[in-house]
């Protein structure tokens, strides 16, 4: 992750979102607590935990069972193929797996963390090219254009290991919020910072939690990505993963214009700013907007008292994705606290002058990165 | 029987809505009261229609009723293929304007009888066989409309209503005294449209003379050019309509859009070129010079609209001054094609206009602004007005020209007809088309392309009961203009029978 | 049956716009709680029965004289308007190639939009644009081709402006609808005019009344003019065809048709037309005129873009400009030819295109680079395309090329105009591969996975088509009749002119390759003279002088207009009239007190009967 080094010590006032430094140094979240918003927040979680709950089985799914598969038909079907599943798959009535391999596009292509650079090593050039030599063995034709193009199947497998990496990462996600939509049943949580303590709890539990990575061909298993890589959840999927999803994400054809003389899309793509905490909700449900998916999938699972909020709405169902989307917004900068929190060099709540400063000055460089977020409408005020 | 009960069931309505003892705030029973009353007159619709032989080029449907004798006014109704469809329209458009009502409407009874008045003093407009009982009417149709600017309009209701009244009360009067006129060179012993036809042309005439000589013919034309001038509105005598129409309310707009600028435009054709032929050859030239200037007037006033993010409404109304510009062209060329196009203008122009009054009308109704610079982005699913925006391209498109729908066919005939008399004021009224897609490209790309601005990101729902008048309208333009026929077989006696007339002002 | 199938071939088109109609409850957000995949395939499946449908026609058709099918549709006074669509091997081959390409599209679209959630109105207007561009194919009447013409411009204008809330997105789709919609407006003249001078718009009565006209010179001049603007607006030809570069906005897949079948349609036209503009050697010399300047024009804006889908639509608009040079000189044929192969190699190439953009998020071919080595489907299409385009190797392109050139009447110096685009084509697309597929990955093409099969399998079948497309022209040299086949022009083998053509193919790619692809080269190259570079990079700044000229005229005409309207007309008056008598405060109308009003009403409507009155007793004898 991109921080900014330390600054020399100022007023929080006059740092961008100095009010929210302050706030996050006595312990609260980026989000403004309030009794709606952690319906909200916990309401649209529990949805999304489901939906999570989807991608991460299907990205396994495809990552183990549809390896370099050039025609997976039925990558989607996780293996369950009935012509009933079918029709309904044809009738678009189903989650968009769609939004879940985006997301993994997104984190593949921004990079970032020991994943992006184990992918690139010798180490898993010989293990890839071990398993590519496998799955190809009878296949001449593949084994034509495989010495023709040497790099493609390759870079098949790396998007596979991160099918496999970011459906790893989601499945702990999704335990954590279900978790969360659990207390909330049962009234463990009544504010905001509860909810990002039980998040960065859960983080903090998994963070050493071992990525890997094999598929089985012709009954032999072949690792892509081995154990001995020392690929952890905390450091090689979620902080990568904030930083592609959450921060950088990419333009949506929607709203930006790809148009190389108009330059509207950034050459650095540190510069992209495209992520969860950056769109505009009011797009949601458009041409051109991929989240749109996510809002879907999600309104299936909005638990009751959350969808009675949005029934009451001047439009009541019409907009339902929009209000998901602020919703989730929300929700991904309780994330977000906890993301922080947890990265912190020391407890934010921390009075040692020496700590403390060193707080500002980590949270100073966060602060840069989201004063252009939508933090400011999250919270209900003027940008 | 039929015309009279045509103009006399929503007149009877009208009177009965206002004596019942309905209560007096709620609207629904009014409403369902004008519905009932609308329903029937549907039905005459369709009885006249069903009566209606297309082939004759006659006056049908004929009641004659002697009445002020010694005036010679007589209480004669007919229809040909040229009003036919018109009261047809006038009829349609009566029950989108119901439609599109609000349920909290202020005075609903008396609202619900002025709309009847109106729908039927323009049903006995278009039936009148007779001039004096034409003007009648046409004075008749006034007073309701002027009501329903001037009690249930916007904020500048009564300025707009007055200056609306004003204009066309003196409409009204121009035209009465050139039938005064008209009628006394004849003797005063007839009113009678047919027979003071004859006297104008000398031929087999009944009224005895050999016809009206071109001097006296030209000066009793030129009052009937400004009195109906004034209610197409054709420039300059159109100032008093972007007024009325921002000021109106949403089915106020669709009915003053959609007939009441018709009655002009048929006053024109029945009286000007029908009763006046010679005259109106001598005068075609520069009928089509007029035609022109207002056709280009209409589309740079809508487009300097556009440009300074005006009101929609004011650009919707000044696109009709200009396509009521393609109707003069038409009768100045008064070819069997030009005329065939004019006539389809009125009903194509009827519809369209009444539908994109009716979507600037929710947009209004739901955002509260028709102010281009206060809206954009309208398009968008979740919080705009998605389906008002497609049924609005729908309408400019229909509007500009665009052929599979009825605007195309009623401006290629006219261009057609007109072109081998007036080549170049053609030419340019065809710009004019080239420019509609210039202002109503604004629009779209404003209001409805784009972002959605801050003030409309949360507007109420647009239910389908908003959206059903709409799409009862898109209906027909759309049919009328994959299958023109539908419309032509009515009007084509008629319309080659006008220009059968007009071809006597050519040899005379 | 098959007789019943080519009776019905008008269908074809309308399969289309069935389809079309098919995605409205997606579209119009009738159902929301599942996704809008249905509407799409319901679009791809109608377009699939017209392709089948199309080809059962062709095939009974093979080998026998064209029919025609006339639906009467208007009938006023003189005018007699018919609905006339012609069935002969060309129009249906025609027919095929847009329900092909319309298939491949849609496919592709499968992939590349899969993200969308607005794919029903996507594929809706998909659906009508395909049916625009079918019905034109077989349309027999100018009448019926104009209003097919228009429905084009209208689903450009939706389909440009899909992504609504993108603002170039939405300048691009005004100004692609406003300058077609003027080549539509002074063919529209055009057609208004030959209605009144020809008595019929259909193509074969037109055909037989040119040569018997007799028109005054300046008529016909000015006819064909009118008549030529409409497919100058529709084929990108100078100086209308600063929208196919805006266009580009727009997604991919329908880019996909609009720099193959959609900008062929214009020419299609043209080709009809061909007989009344020949009535004027002025309009000829214009349609050539035009058509070598934006070949030459085009061909050089394209090497100076960075945009990855731009260098190739300027392009697109060069060749159509050769197409304008073979009408104008009669070439009908060469023109059908050309037209073909440039849309089958071209949308192949629009087709790796896509699959860049979906896999790098980037358009911008300084940003590219690398990528051969990991996608080969992209990597061939591409190539393949190009090849097909450029009269190098024996492709599609090189034989429609010498097919041309060796017509014996063809004058020297469109071997030169040829030699020229064809060089100037192949160095541009030498340099757009070199920066796109070679070099070492960059940043953005640093993870570039293949695109998955709904992407790959249009790319792979186009590659092979376009390979397949001499042996096409071979079989079906029928589709050209009239004139000497390709296979007679080989025979003649014509060696210099071979070599020419494949010197100037091969200098391009020389050239572009020293540039490009040698080690150590400069990144992007820039041109020693920075004005010239702009100059061409913004398309010689046409977009500048519209705006600085008719936008601002008209814009200036409507400011006067309505300073007229407000101060002279209405302020006239408002000063004389209105305000005098009724501006008073005692006129002051609220929603209770009317009273007033009502008097005035009633007092003008009896005043009227008053004047009656007084006149009878007064004039009247009795």
């Amino acid at each position: 992750m991109t921080l900014a080094p330390s600054n020399p010590p100022q007023p929080l006032a006059q740092l961008p979102l100095g009010d929210i430094i302050d706030r996050l140094l006595r312990g609260e979240a980026l989000l403004l607590d309030g009794p709606q918003a952690v319906v909200e927040v916990v309401g649209v979680l529990h949805s999304y935990g489901i939906v999570l709950d989807a991608y991460s089985r299907n990205l396994i799914y495809i990552a183990d069972n549809t390896f370099l598969q050039l025609f997976p038909f039925f990558k989607y079907f996780n293996g369950q193929i009935s012509l009933g599943k079918w029709l309904k798959h044809l009738w678009h009535d189903r989650i968009n797996y769609e939004y879940a391999e985006y997301c993994m596009k997104s984190m593949f292509w921004h990079g970032g963390g020991a994943l992006d650079h184990f992918v690139d090593s010798p180490e898993f050039r010989r293990l890839a090219r071990t398993a590519i030599a496998a799955k190809i063995k009878s296949n001449p034709l593949i084994q034509g254009i495989d010495r023709a193009f040497p790099e493609f199947l390759l870079e098949q497998v790396r998007q596979l290991a991160y099918y496999s990496a970011l459906g790893q990462f989601w499945r702990i996600m999704s335990d954590i919020f279900m978790d969360l939509s659990a207390a909330y049943d049962h009234g463990q949580i009544t504010q905001i910072p509860d909810v990002v303590t039980l998040i960065q709890d859960g983080l903090v539990a998994a963070a050493a939690t071992p990525v890997t990575y094999g598929v089985e061909i012709g009954g032999q298993r072949y690792d892509i990505l081995p154990a001995s890589a020392n690929l952890t959840f905390l450091m090689d999927t979620a902080v990568p993963y904030v930083e592609a999803v959450f921060f950088r994400g990419t333009p949506f054809p929607g709203t930006i214009s790809y148009n190389a003389q108009a330059g509207q899309v950034p050459v650095a793509q540190e510069r992209f700013s495209y992520g969860a905490l950056y769109a505009d909700p009011l797009p949601i449900g458009g041409a051109g907007i991929p989240p749109t998916l996510l809002m879907q999938d999600m309104r299936h699972f909005i638990p009751p008292y959350l969808h009675e909020i949005y029934e009451a709405g001047l439009r009541h169902e019409d907009d339902l994705l929009v209000k998901i989307c602020v919703s989730f917004q929300k929700s991904m900068f309780c994330v977000t606290t906890a993301a922080i929190s947890g990265l912190a060099p020391h407890p934010l709540t921390s009075t040692v002058p020496e700590e403390r400063s060193a707080n500002v000055a980590y949270l100073t460089g966060w602060m840069e990165r989201l004063s252009h977020s939508q933090i400011r409408a999250a919270n209900g005020q003027q940008p | 029987m039929l015309l009279s009960c045509l103009i006399g069931v929503p007149l009877v309505g009208a009177i009965a809505l206002g004596l019942l003892p309905l209560p007096e705030q709620e609207a629904k029973p009014a409403r369902l009261g004008a519905l009932a009353v609308w329903l029937v007159t549907v039905g005459l619709t369709v009885a006249a229609i069903a009566q209606f032989n297309p082939a004759d080029s006659q006056m049908q449907l004929l009641e004659t009723v002697p009445w002020i004798d010694r005036l010679g006014l007589g209480y004669r109704l007919g229809i040909d293929g040229l009003s036919l469809p018109l009261l047809a329209l006038n009829v349609l458009l009566t029950g989108i304007a119901i439609f599109a009502t609000g349920d909290k409407i202020r005075r609903p009874r008396f609202y619900y009888a002025l709309l009847l008045l109106l729908s039927a003093s323009v049903n006995g407009a278009f039936a009148a066989r007779d001039l004096l009982l034409f003007f009648l009417f046409y004075e008749l149709e006034l007073i309701p409309l002027y009501l329903l600017i001037g009690i249930w309009g916007g904020d500048r209701r009564g300025y707009a209503a007055t200056k609306f009244l004003i204009y066309t009360a003196l409409s009204g009067i121009i035209i009465l005294a050139a039938f005064l006129a008209l009628a006394g060179l004849a003797g005063f012993q007839t009113f009678e449209y047919g027979p003071l036809l004859a006297f104008v042309t000398g031929m087999d005439s009944p009224l005895g003379g050999a016809g009206l000589p071109l001097g006296t013919q030209v000066l009793l034309l030129l009052p009937i050019l400004i009195g109906f001038g004034i209610k197409i509105p054709l420039v300059p005598f159109h100032t008093w309509l972007p007024d009325a129409h921002v000021e109106a309310s949403t089915p106020i707009s669709v009915l003053l859009a959609g007939v009441l600028l018709k009655l002009g435009t048929y006053g024109l054709l029945r009286f000007g070129l029908g009763l006046l032929p010679g005259a109106w050859h001598a005068a075609a030239p520069y009928l089509a010079i007029w035609a022109t200037v207002s056709v280009l007037y209409g589309a740079f006033a809508a487009i300097a609209q556009g440009i300074t993010n005006g009101d929609m409404k004011k650009m919707v109304a000044y696109s009709s001054v200009g396509h009521m510009g393609f109707i003069l062209l038409a009768a100045a060329a008064a070819t069997p094609v030009s005329l065939m196009g004019a006539e389809f203008q009125m009903i194509a122009h009827g519809l369209i206009s009444a539908l994109l009054f009716l979507l600037v009308g929710i947009v209004y109704k739901k955002a509260g602004t028709r102010k281009l610079d206060a809206l954009s982005g309208l398009f968008n699913p979740e919080r705009g007005l998605p389906l008002v925006g497609a049924l609005m391209v729908l309408g400019v498109m229909a509007s500009g020209g665009i052929p599979g729908m009825a605007g195309f066919i009623s401006e290629f005939l006219i261009f057609s007809g007109s072109f081998k008399d007036f080549p170049v004021h053609t030419l340019m009224s065809m710009v004019g088309t080239g420019l509609t897609a210039v202002y109503f490209l604004i629009l779209l790309n404003r209001a409805f392309f784009g972002r959605l601005s801050d003030r409309a990101v949360n507007l109420p729902s647009v239910s389908w009961w908003d959206r059903a008048p709409a799409i009862a309208l898109a209906v027909p333009i759309a049919v009328l203009g994959l299958l023109p026929s539908l419309l032509s077989v009515w009007s084509e006696a008629a319309t080659n029978s006008l220009a059968a007339i007009a071809r006597l002002g050519i040899a005379g | 049956m098959i007789d019943l199938l080519l009776k019905t071939s008008w269908l074809v088109p309308c399969y289309g716009l069935f389809g079309g109609l098919a995605t409205l409850p997606w579209s119009t957000r009738a159902i929301t709680r599942t996704g809008p995949r249905p509407a799409a395939y319901l679009n791809l499946m109608m377009t699939c029965l017209g392709f089948l449908h199309g080809a059962f026609a062709f095939r009974s058709l093979w080998g026998q004289p064209a029919q025609s099918l006339t639906v009467p549709w208007l009938n006023v006074g003189e005018l007699h308007l018919s609905l006339i669509l012609e069935l002969s091997p060309v129009s249906l081959g025609a027919l095929e190639l847009v329900s092909g390409l319309s298939i491949i599209a849609q496919v592709f679209a499968l992939g590349y939009m899969e993200k969308d959630w607005a794919l029903a109105r996507f594929f809706g207007f998909m659906g009508v644009f395909e049916a625009a561009i079918g019905g034109l194919a077989l349309s027999d009447s100018l009448l019926l081709s104009y209003g097919l013409l228009e429905l084009l411009t209208l689903s450009t204008y939706l389909l440009v402006g899909f992504w609504y809330a993108q603002p170039l997105a939405v300048t691009a789709a005004r100004d692609a609808f406003l300058t077609k919609r003027v080549g539509d407006i002074l063919l529209l003249m055009g057609m208004v005019a030959l209605s009144n001078l020809a008595g019929s718009l259909d193509f074969t009565d037109l055909a037989r009344w040119a040569p018997t006209a007799h028109l005054p010179m300046w008529q016909a001049t000015l006819l064909g003019l009118a008549l030529l603007a409409g497919p100058v607006g529709k084929c990108a030809q100078f100086p209308l065809h600063l929208w196919l570069d805006e266009a580009m906005e727009g997604p991919n897949p329908a880019s996909i048709m609009r720099n193959s079948v959609v900008v062929a349609c214009g020419a299609y036209v043209l080709v009809k037309l061909e007989p009344v503009l020949s009535m004027s050697p002025v309009v000829q010399g214009v349609a050539i005129a035009l058509g070598t300047m934006t070949a030459i024009g085009a061909s050089l804006v394209a090497i100076a873009q960075v945009d990855l889908k731009r260098a190739l639509s300027h392009t697109t608009s060069a060749y159509l400009g050769l197409v304008f040079v073979a009408v104008g000189l009669h070439q009908s044929d060469v023109a059908l030819l050309l037209l073909l192969t440039h849309a089958l190699s071209k949308s192949t190439m629009f087709l790796g295109v896509g699959g860049v953009i979906a896999t790098t998020t980037c358009q911008d071919v300084r940003e590219l680079g690398g990528l051969w080595s990991r996608m080969p489907a992209t990597t061939t299409a591409f190539l393949v395309g190009a090849a097909g385009t450029v009269g190098l190797l024996p492709l599609g392109m090189f034989w429609a090329m010498y097919r041309w050139m060796v017509e014996p009447t063809v004058p020297r110096w469109t071997l030169l105009l040829l030699l020229a685009v064809n060089f100037l084509t192949a160095l541009n697309f030498t340099r757009v591969f070199a920066l796109v597929f070679g070099g070492v990955p960059q940043p953005k093409t640093r993870r570039a996975p293949e695109v998955p099969w709904p992407m790959a399998v249009p790319m792979v079948s186009m590659t092979v088509v376009t390979l397949l497309v001499p042996l096409m022209l071979e079989r079906w040299q029928l589709l050209l009749s009239r004139v000497t086949t390709v296979t007679e022009g080989v025979l003649m083998l014509d060696v210099p002119l071979m070599v020419a053509l494949v010197m100037s193919g091969a200098a391009g790619v020389a050239l572009g390759a020293w540039c490009y692809l040698r080690r150590g080269a400069v990144r992007p190259v820039r041109l020693p003279i920075a004005a010239v570079q702009d100059l061409l990079s913004y398309d010689f700044y046409i977009d500048r002088i519209y705006r600085l000229t008719v936008a601002a005229g008209v814009g200036a005409i409507a400011q006067i207009t309505a300073w007229i309207d407000r101060y002279v007309v209405d302020g006239l008056v408002n000063a004389v009239g209105v305000a005098a008598i009724f501006g008073g405060e005692g006129l002051k109308y609220s929603t209770t007190g009317q009273l007033q009003a009502y008097v005035l009403v009633f007092l003008l409507g009896v005043s009227g009967f008053v004047a009656i009155a007084t006149l009878s007793r007064g004039v009247m004898p009795f």
